[in-house]
């Protein structure tokens, strides 16, 4: 068996497995996307399914090239199936020991210079890589959610991966028509990094008090030009999302004050007001 | 004084502009590089000079020698809080604090703040100076950097560490983050924009008013600004730029 140039192999049915195979399928890459039971992967399907849909309902697609990526992808339970892509994308849960179990399942059963590449946000992909006999060809492809409608993925150099590996990766990143940043394999590589303190300084400023919620947003978008302030935002991605970002780095930091947690999100937290999908966090949401 | 006039005090891009701004909105006002020289007859007079504690400190004392006893003194607190500003003055509550980065043309919002011996009325009077240049003076917490400023001084520190440590290139720092979380535009673009200089003295005044370690700025923050490399008013930031601006 040899490498199948225009295949691309996901593992993950879940939002950003099913996401990814999206992006590569519209790229007209052939897409083969594997999970642990049919109801993960039909469930996956369906989710794309019904985004392409709403595509076509908006004009931005035609139903011939909506026929087209659903044609070029596929669910399967069989990782052998996943064998001769050029380029395996991990995004299964984001627990240490079950991708270094998958990676070393992938290098038994792909040929030997298909690219592996996990999208870990909070991960170590040199940690992921270690679990393999062959580092060099792993790499981290950090998409960002929902993939469909982010341009930027992060393509992250572990300490093993090798420069030709990099290329390549950047290379397919371009041909699925998203913008490669390249990053070395450091805690919360660009973004989930950088971006920390427009959450983690906006709660510190609410900690010292004599300041709203609204106050603040309204002057990061008035002042600051964001498009959304940190506390809206932070209501979007989930209270509890953001809070384990934020604790990861930390740990991953070894406790460097810079990414300290703060109390009063770790209380929201607790007391489950994680943002606009339990209709309570920062604002209040109608219950949809 | 037949109509009111303001004294814009200091050399920085911000002080120039916040003088045009004034001119366009048809304002009396005067721009001073000194603050010796700044107009007695001012209602109110809006600093933004730079420097240590003590070259701050003595800029006070010195725009207070020039202005009338009834004028008001809004002082940029990028990197001291209006108490201790007011602090170094014989009056203390006539000084408000104010903090932003250039530019401000653009911006529909101004941050203030009262030092703990700051009368209402000079809030007042510093609210109606901001309305009268279109701008909403929102009230906040007295704190070096006060909200906005601070809050991007922090992510640019994040974006400079990154840097300096070689995770990613400037150019793909920028663009991760305003593909990756829609920034309006890349932390060292817009470190560049702001001013080195200014991000520091945040960073440092935070450090020192609040002595917590996660405002140490970055040691590449550091040696640009000692380098000259503030920027795009200097020419050269993390990008170049055709001529100083």
């Amino acid at each position: 068996m040899t490498i199948d140039q225009s295949l691309i192999g996901v593992i993950g049915a879940g939002t950003m497995g099913a996401g990814i195979a999206q992006v590569a399928a519209q790229a007209g890459f052939e897409t083969r996307v594997y999970d642990v039971s049919q109801e993960f992967v039909d469930r996956g399907l369906a989710r794309i399914r019904s985004f392409i849909q709403g595509s076509k309902d908006r004009g931005k697609m035609t139903s011939e090239e909506a026929e087209g990526v659903l044609g070029r992808l596929k669910g399967t339970l069989d990782l052998a199936e996943l064998g001769a892509a050029r380029l395996i994308i991990e995004a299964a849960p984001e627990k240490l020991e079950l991708k270094r179990d998958i990676f070393q399942r992938l290098e038994a059963s792909a040929e030997h210079d298909t690219l592996l590449a996990t999208n870990t946000s909070s991960l170590s992909v040199t940690a992921i890589a270690a679990a393999t006999k062959t580092p060099e060809r792993v790499l981290g492809m950090h998409f960002f959610n929902p993939p469909p409608l982010m341009g930027l993925v992060e393509v992250i150099q572990g300490d093993q991966t090798s420069p030709a590996t990099m290329e390549a990766g950047v290379e397919i990143v371009r041909r699925m028509k998203k913008t490669p940043v390249r990053a070395k394999d450091t805690p919360g590589f660009v973004v989930n990094r950088i971006a920390r303190p427009f959450y983690n300084e906006a709660l510190r400023i609410l900690e010292d008090g004599d300041v709203t919620v609204e106050t603040v947003d309204r002057i990061m978008k008035e002042a600051g030009k964001f498009r959304m302030g940190p506390f809206e935002l932070m209501d979007l991605i989930g209270n509890d999302i953001n809070f384990a970002a934020t604790e990861s780095l930390y740990r991953a930091f070894f406790h460097d004050p810079r990414f300290r947690p703060s109390p009063i999100q770790h209380r929201m937290f607790l007391a489950g007001h994680l943002g606009r999908k339990t209709g309570q966090g920062f604002y209040k949401y109608e219950r949809k | 004084m037949n109509a009111n006039s303001f004294a814009i005090v200091g050399t920085n891009r911000l002080a120039r502009e916040l003088h045009a701004l004034c001119k366009a909105k048809g304002l009396r006002s005067s721009h001073h590089a000194e603050p010796d020289s700044a107009d007695t007859s001012a209602v109110l007079a809006m600093e933004t000079l730079p420097g240590t504690e003590a070259e701050k400190r003595r800029n006070l004392e010195r725009l207070e020698a020039k202005l009338s006893p009834s004028a008001v003194i809004v002082s940029s607190c990028l990197g001291f809080s209006a108490t201790r500003i007011g602090s170094w003055t014989s009056r203390p509550e006539r000084v408000v604090g104010f903090a932003t980065f250039y530019p401000v043309e653009e911006k529909k919002v101004i941050e203030i703040t009262a030092g703990l011996r700051t009368r209402e009325e000079f809030i007042g009077r510093t609210e109606e100076f901001f309305r009268q240049l279109g701008k909403d003076a929102v009230r906040v917490k007295d704190a070096p950097g006060l909200v906005f400023p601070r809050i991007l001084s922090l992510i640019i520190n994040e974006a400079v560490r990154s840097l300096d440590e070689g995770v990613a290139a400037a150019e793909e720092i920028d663009a991760a983050l305003r593909l990756g979380t829609n920034y309006p535009q890349g932390p060292l673009r817009w470190a560049d924009q702001a001013g080195l200089d200014e991000v520091l003295t945040v960073l440092e005044g935070l450090r020192e008013e609040t002595g917590d370690d996660r405002y140490r700025p970055s040691p590449l923050l550091k040696k640009l600004v000692l380098a000259g490399r503030l920027g795009e008013c200097s020419g050269e930031g993390f990008y170049p730029y055709d001529k100083p601006r």
